[in-house]
């Protein structure tokens, strides 16, 4: 097989490849933020008026802790009792996991065409193919 | 211009070849420790926590033994690709040797974002701990984190430009005396020594042990991840070490040792004195759960003990961050998978002096832009994609260049076994990032499904094809 | 108190003390060696020279 010679790269093309991998990169983490999709935020679903350490099912070595730290029921009750939503859709999950196997069967596959041609050309072809 | 002296006797034997500046080989195995567990150990004294918040406190530790073999696996298998794979670049350079060019690509940036955003995350997490000193020191206003933040990574980076050696002789010691502050801590407060804090009974009751049920231990795994994320990047170091063979892996298994004695130490401790709820919340409740344990014991030794434990885990964790994330960078430069310019080595100082500086920007882009259960999950996606790599890696490897085929300086036992058990805790793993956090992880494979897009069509016409094979090893089997 | 308005100032001092040290090195050495010095560094040079020895 002809060795293949790559062409020289001009300084102008590779700093358009740096940008163009930057923008991409900054892309990938601040799109998600500036849409707001981001991130799962605790939300408190049932709040308690006038909360007491027994009404946020607090313990007292629990609550002896938490004035340890400098809180009161009234500036811990956020905190406490904030919780995640977990519930998802099963179309969801199939998504990703779509997502996923795409994304290593892509790989996988170009990776071996690529590596076929870099054993090819290292080691010559075998059976004078 | 100077031509530089290709003779010297006081460099590192490169010469023939072609290569006239290369990096310098000056580590030894405890050079390797450092890095791997440096990098680390800010884990146990940030973030992991939020593995708490996500399912409480039974369900964190669940998540830290599950992941401790997830990362034994890791370590095993890592240490037997690299110790045959022995290059800068690490993982990068093992997938462009076994797997194939696009893999290689996906897998160097994985490496880079993984170590830039946890980078990003030490430097928040230290303007953070110094904005508490000041308040603690009766400092009224409000402290400005920026110039702190971009000092520690500056400091860091200007560490790094200037000699490998000096920047892991650095790490060896910050990592060590933040080990044994976590030591000191467990010692002086759970009875083992004087009278115990620990109430574990009292503060995991009722609906405290397991707040979320069983799906919360699932969801745990995510930050469950944290108290091990970066302990494959010794690796990096193998141009640099003085015998890979032998220190790459005496250096990383050793290393997870110390990380699975010190994840369970510190979830016996902060658990046995924080309440879940705030030790669970990184971000308005326990920020550095270590540091508030020792301020709860009230010692004021111990506040100070781990208050620069804490600092000195975050420098510790940006140093190695930067020496592996510019490794990987250089290399893929040195093969024009990036632009050629980026495989440069200092002559003085032998390291990659421009992958340094170039990433010095970015990462402060990330920790002055981003919050920081963001930046972490960042971090933590590309640490994951990276591990799903791993199985698949090592299977191949040992396809195409069975046992004895090759010298390899250790075999990992009970293959495919570690590869399998690797493959299942990653498929959980996705699944409780998904829970959460499915868009960023959408978000975050739709921009490697356009990088390699990219790199297959565009960017691998500069390549040159056989010679980025650079390992003497006959023809691999099937070819 | 004024102590930490200071170290502040310091920080922001220091980073531009190390960040310039890099910038400068980093242009000075550009300049004083060839391209083709600077990136002659090759993958696996020396697995290649430890298999020379062991022969």
């Amino acid at each position: 097989m002809a060795h293949y010679i790559p062409p020289k790269q001009s300084k102008i093309g590779q700093l358009i490849d740096v940008v163009v991998l930057v923008v991409l990169t900054v892309g990938a983490l601040f799109v998600p933020l500036k849409l707001g999709l981001s991130g799962a935020a605790k939300v408190v679903t049932t709040p308690v008026e006038s909360p007491t350490w027994e009404t946020l099912g607090q313990n007292a070595a629990q609550a002896a802790k938490y004035e340890a730290l400098g809180y009161t029921p009234e500036t811990a009750h956020d905190l406490i009792l904030a919780r995640f939503d977990y519930s998802f859709t099963f179309g969801g999950l199939a998504a990703m996991i779509v997502v996923i196997v795409l994304y290593y069967f892509l790989m996988l596959k170009f990776s071996e065409t690529e590596y076929r041609e870099v054993i090819a050309e290292k080691f010559g072809q075998r059976g004078g193919k | 211009m100077a031509d530089f002296n290709i003779t010297s006797s006081s460099a590192d034997g490169m010469g023939p070849h072609g290569t006239k500046v290369g990096l310098l080989r000056v580590l030894g195995p405890a050079h390797v420790w450092a890095l791997g567990v440096g990098i680390v150990l800010v884990g146990e004294y940030m973030g992991w926590n939020f593995a708490v918040g996500k399912g409480g406190a039974y369900a964190a530790l669940i998540a830290c033994w599950v992941a401790g073999i997830l990362y034994t696996c890791v370590a095993m298998i890592d240490s037997e690709v690299t110790s045959t794979v022995a290059a800068a670049g690490g993982q990068y350079t093992q997938a462009k040797h076994i797997v194939g060019p696009l893999m290689a690509f996906n897998v160097g940036l994985y490496l880079v974002f993984a170590y830039t955003m946890l980078e990003a995350a030490n430097a928040i997490t230290a303007g953070y701990l110094i904005s508490v000193v000041a308040t603690m020191t009766g400092y009224e206003g409000t402290l400005d984190q920026r110039p702190f933040i971009i000092l520690a990574i500056l400091f860091l980076a200007w560490l790094n430009y200037r000699g490998v050696l000096a920047t892991l002789t650095f790490n060896l010691v910050i990592t060590a005396i933040a080990f044994a502050a976590i030591v000191v801590l467990f010692l002086s407060t759970s009875g083992v020594v004087g009278t115990g804090i620990m109430e574990h009974a009292a503060l995991m009751e009722g609906q405290a042990a397991l707040p979320y049920g069983w799906i919360g231990v699932l969801a745990a795994m995510h930050f469950g991840l944290w108290y091990y994320l970066g302990i494959e990047g010794t690796t990096q170091a193998a141009e640099e070490v003085r015998s890979p063979a032998r220190a790459l892996p005496f250096g990383t298994l050793a290393g997870i040792m110390t990380l699975l004695i010190a994840a369970t130490l510190t979830w016996y401790v902060c658990s046995g004195v924080l309440p879940w709820e705030f030790l669970g919340d990184g971000v308005n409740g326990s920020v550095a759960p270590l540091f508030d344990t020792a301020r709860l014991s009230g010692s004021n030794l111990l506040i100070w003990l781990l208050g620069i434990g804490t600092l000195f885990a975050t420098l510790a964790s940006a140093n190695g961050c930067i020496n592996d994330a510019s490794r990987a960078w250089f290399s893929m430069g040195r093969d024009k998978y990036l632009p050629g310019w980026f495989g440069a080595v200092h002559p003085k100082y032998r390291t990659p002096y421009r992958s340094i500086v170039f990433l010095v920007p970015i990462a402060l882009i990330f920790a002055l832009g981003a919050p920081l259960d963001q930046v972490i999950t960042f971090s933590i996606l590309s640490g994951l994609l990276g591990y799903t790599f791993m199985p698949l890696n090592v299977i191949l490897f040992r396809k195409k260049w069975p046992m004895g085929s090759i010298k390899r300086g250790y075999e990992h036992p009970f293959h495919p076994l570690p590869s399998i058990v690797l493959l299942a805790i990653c498929a959980v793993t996705f699944f409780a990032v998904f829970l959460g956090y499915g868009t960023q992880l959408v978000a975050m494979i739709g921009f490697y499904i356009v990088v390699s897009l990219w790199f297959h069509f565009w960017r691998y016409r500069f390549v040159s094809r056989a010679a980025q094979f650079t390992m003497p090893w006959p023809k691999p089997k099937g070819y | 108190m004024q102590t930490w308005n200071l170290i502040e100032y310091a920080a922001w001092g220091l980073s531009a003390v190390f960040g310039l040290f890099m910038v400068v090195d980093w242009l000075k050495t550009d300049t004083s060696y060839s391209e083709d010095v600077l990136t002659s560094s090759r993958e696996g040079e020396i697995e290649a020279m430890t298999e020379e020895h062991h022969s």
